[in-house]
């Protein structure tokens, strides 16, 4: 009786200084390391790493500018996912920013969710969304070179970037020129207005399509990539170019995608996503990742001999 | 003679007509300012004098009253014009930069310095009188051609009973309304400093590096039922 009282009465001593010691040690852990950057999300990664060796790697976000929770963790996801898929630069799909635009705004919606990828050196490469102001332009991070609609080059893509906003004669002029003289291998445009959409709340922006799709097929633009939806959705081929709408990188519209359009190849519109890009000679590798770190899409598009 | 007045009137009056709805066939069809500038510059002095029927000119000529009436519009833009670059020149350039404060603070002093230089602005300072009328026979005819569902797209995305006044600056917490494309091809050009908005059953001018609205034309918009 009076054994097993000491051996308690040790034990309990010991249990005792293990966990004070433990506890001391992660404390220490936690001062003298910088906070990581990465929010705490639930499930693990399904990123897949890139394959090419000197392939153009880059980020997709669409709808991005909330300010809120939902960005802040599909932008640590996003941060996260970098590690397993380095990509250089971020293509922003407009809608940037919503609601106020002081510069606080600017901070709140954009700069700090993204700081890890700002003080990691990717570049962003902004279109114009309803919601922005287009003096955003101006706005150095958003790489737009003070002009509402603009090109730049990366490799073997070249990027054209639209202001869908407000299509006018000068726009329209530019994109014609700006396409017949490209000698790219591949050609990708990117802005808001999604001209194909099985979305119930906005859908296929006919108007816009009416102007631009006939210049795209003219000069075989491989891809094209929009938001304005707030989902993810890889239509099937349209008249030959891969469209993809990933609108949802802070607001969500879940339910949204209609299921009768016939238009849809995946869809994907109950959580916040994004997209990873590997462009490979040839081929332009895929996956689209949830805010939760889920992959949710992923396959490869071939440049067709033609284009 | 007045009969023979009369009937070239009614013949021009025709043409006029005529060439409009051509016209409006083309898709580009009012587009440009410039197109339909050159035949009325041809044809008839910008202002036909007090008294001579429109569409006339004072030898009797046929004239294309829409292309004096985009002349006359366009006259008014180069007036604001003059009103924008003088402003522009009074606040510090905008460059790109990274501080979005700079960008901020000169919009704001871009639209107090226009704002106070057309003090006194009132609706159809710059949508010409003139040419009103085809503002809004060119956007209820678009809208005319639209689906239900596509008429409310184009409304959709501002909350309803908004209320915009000349000379004031955009509701910076408000989006703007997507401009239809093939809408804007039907539209008198505009240089790149201004752009037509549709903010509930108006249209608006609204000056891009400031986001002040220049000019408001009241109930063009078709009533979209909700």
């Amino acid at each position: 009786m009076k054994k097993s009282s000491v051996r308690l009465f040790v034990s309990c001593w010991a249990l005792l200084a293990v966990a004070c010691l433990t506890t001391t040690q992660a404390l220490n852990d936690q001062q003298q390391q910088p906070r990581a950057p990465v929010a705490q999300i639930g499930a693990a990664t399904e990123v897949q790493p890139p394959v090419g060796k000197d392939s153009v790697k880059f980020l997709v976000i669409g709808d991005s500018g909330t300010g809120d929770r939902a960005q802040t963790e599909t932008a640590a996801q996003m941060w996260k996912a970098h590690a397993a898929f380095p990509y250089e630069f971020a293509i922003m799909l407009g809608d940037n920013m919503y609601g106020s635009e002081r510069p606080q705004d600017y901070v709140s919606k954009f700069e700090r969710p993204f700081k890890p990828l700002l003080d990691n050196k990717i570049e962003f490469y902004a279109a114009l969304g309803n919601h922005d102001d287009p003096n955003q332009r101006f706005y150095k991070n958003f790489g737009m070179g003070g002009k509402r609609f603009y090109t730049f080059e990366k490799k073997d893509a070249k990027f054209f970037v639209l202001d869908s906003n407000y299509m006018d004669q000068d726009q329209q002029k530019w994109l014609d020129n700006e396409l017949s003289r490209t000698g790219s291998k591949w050609k990708i445009a990117y802005f808001h207005h999604p001209i194909y959409s099985s979305g119930g709340r906005h859908g296929s922006e006919v108007d816009l399509r009416s102007i631009i799709e006939p210049m795209f097929i003219k000069y075989n633009l491989n891809v094209v990539f929009a938001g304005h939806e707030h989902f993810y959705e890889r239509l099937k081929p349209q008249k030959g170019i891969h469209y993809f709408t990933a609108g949802g990188s802070a607001k969500l519209r879940a339910g949204d995608i209609m299921q009768n359009s016939g238009m849809t190849a995946k869809g994907f519109d109950t959580e916040q996503s994004f997209m990873l890009v590997e462009i490979d000679g040839d081929v332009m590798r895929f996956q689209t990742i949830s805010r939760r770190g889920r992959r949710v899409d992923s396959g490869e598009v071939r440049r067709t001999p033609s284009s | 003679m007045t009969k023979l007045l009369s009937a070239l009137i009614a013949l021009s009056t025709v043409f006029a007509f005529a060439c409009n709805r051509a016209d409006s066939a083309e898709p580009r069809a009012l587009a440009s300012a410039d197109a339909q500038s050159k035949p009325a510059t041809n044809a008839t002095p910008v202002n036909p004098p007090i008294g001579h029927e429109p569409g006339v000119t004072p030898d009797g000529k046929a004239i294309n009253p829409q292309g004096a009436a985009t002349l006359e519009f366009k006259k008014h833009i180069d007036a604001y014009m003059k009103i924008h670059n003088e402003a522009e020149s009074k606040v510090p350039a905008l460059k790109r930069t990274d501080d979005p404060k700079e960008i901020a603070d000169r919009e704001t002093a871009l639209a107090k310095m226009i704002m106070t230089l057309r003090a006194g602005a009132k609706p159809g300072d710059i949508f010409a009188p003139e040419y009103q009328p085809y503002f809004v026979k060119i956007v209820q005819d678009d809208f005319k051609l639209r689906s239900a569902a596509d008429r409310k797209a184009l409304v959709a995305e501002l909350p309803k009973n908004i209320k915009v006044d000349i000379n004031t600056v955009y509701p910076t917490t408000l989006p703007l309304e997507t401009f239809p494309p093939a809408l804007l091809r039907k539209l008198p050009d505009l240089p790149q400093e201004l752009e037509y908005r549709i903010v509930g059953r108006s249209l608006i001018l609204r000056d891009v590096k400031a986001n002040l609205i220049v000019d408001i034309l009241r109930d063009v918009v078709p009533t979209i039922p909700s």
